[in-house]
């Protein structure tokens, strides 16, 4: 027993090391100075070790705290009229409830199992009953301090708070001992990472039961939740004799992980397959163009459903939305003023939306997996005058896609601002629907771009790039920083006009003198 | 027509990969490149077609009217797992290619002439390039690469995962393409090479080194290709 347990620690520990390791070498000024050795450098080693053991006691007491802080007692806090401790327990009782079906560390497909069980032959039942106590006994006196802490400010009794989380673990107990009955029934292995609908339903309708009613006023009585989660502590002793006494461990584990896609080995192929399975069998598909016109539009065709039809449906998701502001002002005329006075200043928040709803990121990936990964290997493919060609090609096609949505939000928001009242300048109309215009195209030059300098997938396509991944997360940042800038829709509208069309020149000044030798597979 | 290297080094971090490589690489010939696993067979195919930059040296063509660069068109790269669109279908894919390459192909002929000459079937030919089989992406793969009529063709491990029907049937094509080009084939199995090759080169430590035949028999060949392999492994 012992054994296994040390075995399975240094098991986890040396794979959290080295993810971390792995990661730190990702970082791209990082990567220069770290040798390649670094998975056996001894100080490295120590450092990633002491992050490992810190990671794992954040995972006992971090979790556990923000949970009972925030969605237990905060969420509480926020019925004022409620009893305190009364709420606490009602919340508490439906979440547990979830939590014994949704996270329950038996039925979890976790990598550590399937390198211990399958790869290196452990003893299935040991390893599964050792590492299943361990995250129970974890569980438990991971929850103790802040069901003590936020139980008592609640209001609730000493001995009720020190008993709250052995229910919690009760509550697994029974739910995995249940699983294991109905595995020797039916022969159904339960994957807590492929919920059914009738858990999704349960979980649906718990969340509702333990966020929702109390909101109408309605809320368990106390002695009814303590009651039903003090219950759960006998039950969960009862259970344990059923999953200590399981005798098929070997046979749920293999059924677990072979469900699961994360064979670890297939892994990078998985978003290829995927990716392949977004290609239209359609067969009345064709084109009468010649050359990369001809690729260009067979690749948009059969890729529809990933880059044409999110674009069409966020289009009508916003037609729609406006139409209903349009109607709310019609109905409630007061709502006007405020209404003209948001789009006239919160303009820079729709430089987030945009790009929330870029399709960006989608298309270049999509190009890649399906297209560029496997003509990339032919020379003809690499020729200078061929890359740009594609490039312009693609360019148009992207800001096509892009602009659909675009433009129904511009023209939205210039009928929004007309119907709220309207503005003297005329001009707040036009620069509401070319800024909006433009800054669609920006996003869509912005990933073209990036991918064409930094190609970052590999043939394995994996992506690599740890330049690319700055720039992504970059402009991320840059966009949500702009949402906490005020300042008026012309001011804002003209400098992003001019910024769009100035970084668009320089980016395909770039791809230009560039992307010849950057668009390549990267080794 | 030779294929010239000079000097050729690449090296990843600390490990030295290919070492100021000079060789000369004859046209009508097929060079067997062997070597242990992690030698650099696949690194060295890379640098030639440009995928990754070398550290050094250069590679040209050299010809009667003397040296020149080695341009895009002059390669033929067929990977060991065949890359294809997916995508498109295989008529598909030879139209773009035609389309593409149309100027350069010396007489051109009809994509169903090509698909007969690949051996690829008429039901086939309207398929997605996702749904053919293995062996069919890569004859898909090699029939693209050899319409350009390419003067270096790099074999990258191309028969080990064919049926026994296709892979002769491909044995046979390159014998009959030989004829004023390289074609550089890289492989793990020792009889294919023996088999096909006119010349057995060895990439070891990060050099190659041609294996002369002489007056050897085969049985006497094959031990002193394994025995170069082992040794320098010793060193």
């Amino acid at each position: 027993m012992i054994k296994t347990l040390k075995i399975s620690f240094a098991l986890k520990n040396t794979y959290r090391v080295n993810g971390i390791l792995h990661s730190l070498k990702q970082i791209p000024l990082l990567k220069r100075l770290l040798p390649d050795a670094l998975y056996g450098v001894w100080g490295l080693k120590i450092f990633a070790e002491v992050l490992s053991v810190l990671w794992a006691l954040c995972k006992v007491f971090l979790g556990k705290f923000l949970y009972i802080l925030l969605m237990v007692w905060g969420a509480g806090m926020l019925y004022e009229n409620l009893e305190t401790g009364r709420v606490f327990l009602h919340i508490l009782l439906c979440l547990t409830v979830i939590g014994s079906y949704a996270n329950t560390a038996l039925f979890n497909p976790s990598r550590d199992k399937y390198y211990a069980m399958i790869l290196m032959r452990m003893d299935a039942r040991e390893y599964t009953l050792v590492n299943y106590t361990c995250s129970l006994l974890g569980a438990a006196v991971g929850f103790l301090p802040f069901t003590l802490c936020f139980g008592l400010l609640a209001g609730l009794p000493l001995w009720l708070c020190f008993l709250l989380p052995f229910s919690v673990s009760g509550c697994k107990l029974t739910a995995a001992a249940y699983s294991l009955w109905d595995y020797e029934r039916s022969g159904k292995v339960y994957n807590e990472n492929k919920l059914g609908r009738v858990e999704w339903l349960c979980t649906a309708l718990l969340l509702g039961c333990a966020y929702g009613l109390p909101a109408a006023g309605g809320v368990l009585p106390g002695a009814v939740s303590a009651g039903a989660l003090l219950a759960a502590i006998p039950a969960g002793f009862f259970s344990i004799r059923r999953i200590y006494s399981f005798g098929e461990y070997r046979e749920v584990n293999r059924q677990l992980l072979a469900q699961s896609v994360n064979q670890t080995e297939n892994l990078k192929y998985t978003a290829k397959t995927a990716n392949e399975k977004k290609i239209s069998a359609d067969t009345s598909i064709t084109s009468d163009k010649k050359g990369f016109e001809y690729l260009n539009e067979l690749f948009i065709k059969r890729h529809r459903r990933i880059l044409w039809s999110p674009a069409e449906k966020i289009s009508g998701i916003c037609a729609f939305l406006f139409f209903g502001a349009v109607l709310l002002l019609y109905l409630k005329p007061e709502l006007k003023p405020v209404v003209n006075e948001l789009i006239l200043s919160w303009l820079p928040w729709l430089t987030f939306i945009l790009y929330t709803i870029n399709r960006g990121t989608g298309f270049t990936q999509a190009l890649f997996m399906n297209c560029d990964h496997s003509l990339l290997t032919y020379s003809f493919y690499k020729q200078p005058g061929f890359v740009l060609k594609l490039f312009r090609i693609r360019l148009r096609e992207i800001i096509k896609i892009n602009a659909v949505p675009a433009l129904v939000i511009g023209w939205g928001l210039a009928l929004l601002l007309f119907v709220s009242g309207g503005t003297p300048q005329v001009l707040n109309y036009v620069v509401l629907v070319v800024s909006v215009l433009c800054m669609s195209i920006f996003f869509s030059i912005h990933y073209l771009t990036i991918y064409y300098l930094l190609q970052p997938y590999t043939a394995g396509t994996e992506l690599k790039g740890g330049t690319y991944r700055l720039v992504s997360i970059l402009t991320y940042l840059g966009c949500y920083y702009l949402m906490q800038i005020r300042m008026p829709t012309l001011v804002f509208g003209g400098v992003s006009i001019v910024f769009c069309v100035l970084y668009s020149i320089l980016a395909c000044i770039l791809v230009y003198r560039l992307a010849p030798k950057t668009f390549r597979l990267r080794a | 027509m030779n294929f010239v290297i000079e000097h050729l080094s690449k090296h990843f971090e600390k490990k030295e990969v290919l070492r100021d490589i000079t060789f000369t690489f004859r046209a009508g010939r097929i060079y067997g490149l062997l070597g242990r696993n992690g030698a650099g067979k696949t690194t060295l195919f890379n640098c030639i077609n440009r995928d990754i930059r070398a550290d050094g040296g250069a590679f040209f063509m050299e010809t009667e009217t003397g040296r020149r660069e080695i341009k895009p068109e002059d390669i033929g790269y067929v990977l060991s797992t065949p890359t294809v669109p997916e995508f498109l279908t295989g008529r598909e894919f030879l139209k773009f290619f035609l389309d593409i390459n149309g100027k350069s192909i010396p007489n051109p002929k009809s994509p169903e002439e090509y698909f007969d000459y690949m051996s690829i079937a008429p039901e086939d030919r309207d398929r997605l390039l996702k749904d053919y089989s293995h062996g069919m992406k890569n004859k898909m793969q090699m029939l693209v690469n050899i319409i350009a009529q390419p003067n270096l063709l790099l074999l990258d491990e191309p028969l080990t995962s064919l049926d026994v029907v296709v892979a002769e049937e491909m044995k046979q094509m390159l014998r009959s393409l030989k004829e004023n080009r390289i074609i550089l084939f890289s492989t793990h199995i020792m009889d294919l090479a023996l088999d096909l090759c006119d010349e057995i080169v060895l990439l070891n430590h990060g050099e190659l080194e041609a294996v002369e035949k002489q007056h050897l028999n085969a049985g006497e060949f094959r031990e002193k290709i394994i025995e170069a392999l082992r040794e320098e492994e010793h060193d």
